[in-house]
């Protein structure tokens, strides 16, 4: 038998145990036990990004990071983002700027710009082209999801300030 | 163009956003491997490590005692009916021979990555040790993995399909306007001969999504598959016949693709997982992982050509012959196909005397070739387009002179005879040309050669068909029902890949009827539900689809004004339809489309009826898109390494429906092309048969710090049989890139003749003798 092990952590805002085996990843612990599909597998290799959550805020490909490290850290995925009023803004700057196609990058693409903005509120495009350099993408040339991250990085500034 | 539309609300040229965006970018819209199940069981593929063995036996003993099995399947229980997953109909009766090649699982395996087997158990992870644990019995066969060595005088056979003892797949395409021959005897009495060879590496779509399928089978006995399918009739077809089921027990649902590119137009794995969902009555799911995505998918064909041309010393072309190989792989899934449809790109971009093209699929032991954007075109593309400039620097003219002297003008009959329509290759290039500062840019690059940092400027022009007018029936059907309350339902039986194709019919659906673009909800394909398409290919879904459900559209406007005269009492003459009303203008009276809607079903103007249609739509010619593509590039000659700087992509793809769609295709069209010509390759050792980089760390695909300035262009001139005067555009997209990187990169290197692509920092030293 596998080696289990008890994990604590935050997923998406809600406590969490979790009994896991040694070669889990948190990719598969998201897609298959907490059924959160949105959060992709596109190579496995931690080659793409697709997979991409933010832990403790960094953007990070889950399907290379084991279950058993995760420990006491707080998990954003894009069902998260979707709940947060601010966090929304990202992906709501992807549909407005036609920076989604078939779509399949897009959840780590903009969970890739949103770790970006957390840490750099105003970045340049040169910023943002190699925040996302990790994240592959087949059907947009990465020329409209520039422009996403840069439009959301406005908005999202202008969110805080009328808070 | 239609002449009688509207007056207010146009919708198109509008830029609505892509339909199902916000759920895509939210991560709620299910792709195939989110979709859930009941008591799914997980496959797993045991993939040939041979390039060409028999199989002599199986043992799955081993497999099957592992704990949480359920089945093991192979070539010793599974049907083994040989079918072509490449084909479009029931009867595919392409003037290309469509050669039926594959099995589920065969008796003999033809590449390295072929299935032999597979398992289904409770979890991918027993699934995949299971397939393991199989034991198969292999008879090791000599196989014939390059290309070169295939089409060698007296070279082996890699497959036993071949024609008459060749590695020829279903026959050469081989015509002109003449015979080859004289074609020939023409090209070699010119003033300037020229002749050159190109080889473009196999390439590999790179969809983001791994290839996946879920299949289950019923109680009363129906099949259903679900799989990101571009062309859901072709692949129930191709099921209904390996199984023998009747077509009405096979249902194929499209699921949301992960990226297609053409990579998921022909059958994959899907008779796999249906085998095992029909042999243990539950649903199963395959995802292949990126390795194996890479190795037993379908590629983009390898191509070698051979281009000769005869031209008068003014620059005007005389006669061309063309000579193309294309790598069709172990297989021949759409190989006919695609050396047909790269054929007619010879005769549709350049005038001439007489033009000859002569092309042949090529078997091999290597990874099954298929569509992929452009479909034979970028390769053709490339190597004319890199010829035509050696041409010019031969001549001592500026490329786009040559070419201004030679492209094809709108209405002009090319050298088969054919109208050209609204072909309007010259105006892209001019635009172009200026926009891009072409004469600056290209004497300024030209003034400093001294660093080792090289400036090149260089383009290429490129022509796309939309449909495939001419080669098949190219055909689509459309129903069409008017809700109670004056909002619409379209079925349509095309593929959304996620380019925008829904968005744009359902753009021209609105403006036909003078509707809100909510009003409007447009299904697409499903085999239980839409009716019959012949798939996203071939850039047909703007140009076919918009033509059908505008077509659909106009009897819906016929039915509503009908029943709007008798309940107005005037001519349908005098009627027009405006913000969801009939409207009589004289009168000013209008009557919203719900009360009409509800008047038919109560029988007013005839007998008790629903205001619905059902429409086919044949496409009765061929009309042609255009771009010129400019680049810049900056070549470092220390190290090889070429930075792509900037590119102007000029486009006539008729009237946009949607420009900001438009423009998206043409961004992911240029990062497809930039790839193609710097830096993707799949690499085969020669000896083994492996693919020697399936993963996206080796496999090479522009990330975005490496994408230069893209600038996008379109002339907007509508193209007159089109819907709202729209063309293709899709493929056109990537076809003139490469050329026109392959141009600047050879411009810097002070017109270096370049013969192959990808340009990678090694080749690019080769080239200039820096390494041997
Ligand atoms: S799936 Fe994790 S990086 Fe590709
Ligand atoms: S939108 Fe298709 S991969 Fe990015």
């Amino acid at each position: 038998m596998e080696q289990t092990q008890l994990v604590r952590f935050v997923l998406n805002g809600t406590k969490r145990e979790l009994t896991v085996v040694r070669s889990w990843t948190l990719l598969h612990v998201l897609r298959e036990v907490y059924h959160l599909t949105g959060t992709k597998y596109g190579c496995g290799t931690n080659d793409c990004g697709s997979c991409k959550v933010l832990i403790d805020g960094k953007a990070t490909n889950s399907c290379s990071f084991p279950m058993h490290k995760l420990e006491g850290k707080h998990v954003l995925t894009i069902e998260g983002v979707r709940d947060n009023p601010k966090y929304r803004l990202v992906p709501e700057a992807f549909v407005r700027c036609h920076a989604v196609q078939c779509g399949f990058c897009t959840p780590g693409m903009v969970i890739a710009a949103l770790g970006l903005l957390l840490e750099n509120p105003h970045p340049t495009e040169h910023d943002v082209a190699e925040a996302l350099s990790g994240n592959l993408c087949r059907c947009t040339g990465y020329v409209n999801i520039l422009k996403a991250v840069l439009d959301a990085a406005g908005r999202m500034e202008e969110y805080t300030h009328g808070q | 163009m239609d002449s009688d539309v509207p007056v207010i609300l146009t919708s198109i040229g509008d830029s609505p956003s892509n339909k199902e965006s916000l759920s895509k970018a939210l991560g709620s819209a299910q792709y195939v491997d989110d979709l859930p199940f009941h008591d799914l069981a997980y496959a797993a593929l045991l993939l040939s490590p041979h390039a060409r063995a028999r199989v002599v036996n199986i043992d799955a003993r081993e497999a099957l005692q592992m704990e949480g099995v359920l089945a093991v399947v192979h070539c010793f229980n599974t049907p083994a009916r040989r079918y072509n997953s490449a084909i479009r109909f029931y009867s595919d009766d392409s003037p290309c021979d469509m050669p039926k090649t594959e099995r589920i699982f065969d008796t003999e395996v033809r590449f390295v990555g072929d299935r032999v087997a597979a398992v289904a158990a409770l979890t991918e992870e027993i699934a995949r040790k299971a397939a393991q644990l199989i034991s198969v019995e292999y008879e090791v066969l000599a196989p014939v993995i390059t290309l070169e060595e295939a089409v060698a005088k007296n070279a082996p056979l890699a497959t036993d399909f071949g024609v008459d003892g060749t590695n020829i797949c279903g026959g050469a395409v081989a015509y002109g306007n003449d015979t080859e021959e004289s074609v020939l005897r023409q090209v070699r009495t010119q003033e300037i001969v020229h002749e050159s060879h190109f080889h473009a590496a196999r390439v590999h779509h790179g969809y983001i999504e791994p290839v996946t399928h879920v299949a289950a089978y019923d109680d009363e006995g129906v099949l259903t598959v679900w799989t990101p399918s571009q062309s859901v009739f072709s692949f129930r077809d191709v099921l209904s016949y390996v199984f023998d089921l009747p077509q009405s027990q096979v249902h194929v649902v499209k699921t949301i693709p992960g990226g297609a590119f053409g990579g998921k137009l022909e059958v994959m794995h899907e008779p796999v997982v249906a085998a095992l969902a029909m042999q243990l009555h539950r649903p199963v799911k395959l995802r292949l992982n990126r390795k194996e995505t890479f190795a037993a998918s379908r590629s983009r064909h390898e191509a070698l050509l051979t281009i000769s041309s005869g031209f008068r010393v003014n620059g005007i072309l005389v006669s061309q012959h063309v000579k193309s190989l294309l790598n069709t792989g172990a297989y021949a899934g759409s190989g006919p196909n695609t050396v047909g449809a790269q054929s007619g790109k010879t005769f549709v971009q350049y005038r001439a005397e007489s033009l000859f093209y002569h092309g042949c699929p090529i078997y091999t032991n290597s990874p099954i070739a298929g569509a992929m954007r452009g479909y034979g075109c970028p390769q053709i593309m490339v190597a004319r387009e890199v010829h035509m400039d050696q041409v010019a620097h031969r001549l001592g003219l500026d490329p786009v002179e040559l070419r201004m002297a030679n492209l094809l003008e709108p209405h002009e009959k090319n050298v088969l005879g054919k109208d050209m329509h609204v072909f309007l290759a010259k105006e892209c290039l001019v635009k172009g040309t200026e926009m891009f500062g072409w004469e600056q840019k290209r004497r300024a690059a030209e003034a400093d050669r001294s660093g080792s940092r090289r400036i090149g400027v260089g383009m290429a022009c490129a022509v796309h068909g939309s449909g495939w007018y001419g080669v098949y029936q190219d055909m689509t059907v459309v129903t069409m029902l008017m809700n109670n309350d004056g909002s619409v339902q379209v079925l349509a039986g095309i593929h959304d890949l996620g380019t925008g194709a829904r968005t744009i019919l359902m753009q021209i659906t609105a403006q036909a009827l003078g509707l809100p673009l909510q009003m409007v909800a447009l299904h697409d394909a499903d085999t239980r539900c839409s009716p019959v398409d012949l798939g996203a290919q071939a850039s047909r879904s703007t140009y076919i689809g918009g033509s059908c459900v505008l077509k659909a559209a106009k009897d819906i406007r016929r039915q509503l004004h009908e029943v709007a005269a008798v309940l107005l009492e005037v001519p349908q003459e005098e009627l027009s339809l405006l913000s969801g009303c009939v409207v009589h203008q004289d009168s000013g009276r209008s009557i919203p489309f719900g009360r009409l809607v509800d008047a038919a079903q109560k029988g007013v103007g005839g007998s008790q009826r629903q205001i619905a249609t059902v429409q086919s739509f044949a496409s009765e010619m061929a009309v042609y898109s255009s771009s010129a593509v400019f680049v810049q590039v900056c070549v470092d000659t220390d190290n090889g390494e070429v930075e792509v700087r900037q590119v102007l992509s000029v486009h006539h793809s008729g009237t946009p429906i949607n420009p900001a769609l438009c423009e998206a295709q043409v961004h992911g069209g240029i990062h497809m092309g930039l790839g193609y010509a710097l830096s993707e390759q799949m690499e085969t050792d020669p000896n083994s048969g492996a693919l020697k980089n399936p993963s996206f760390r080796s496999y090479r695909m522009f990330r975005s710090n490496r994408m230069p300035r893209i600038e996008v262009y379109f002339i907007k001139t509508p193209e007159e049989s089109g819907p709202y005067g729209a063309k293709g555009l899709g493929e056109i997209a990537t076809d003139g890139v490469a050329p026109a990187v392959v141009n600047a990169v050879s411009h810097a290197l002070g017109n270096l003749m370049i013969d192959r692509i990808p340009l990678t920092p090694k080749t690019v030293l080769r080239m200039i003798g820096k390494i041997t």
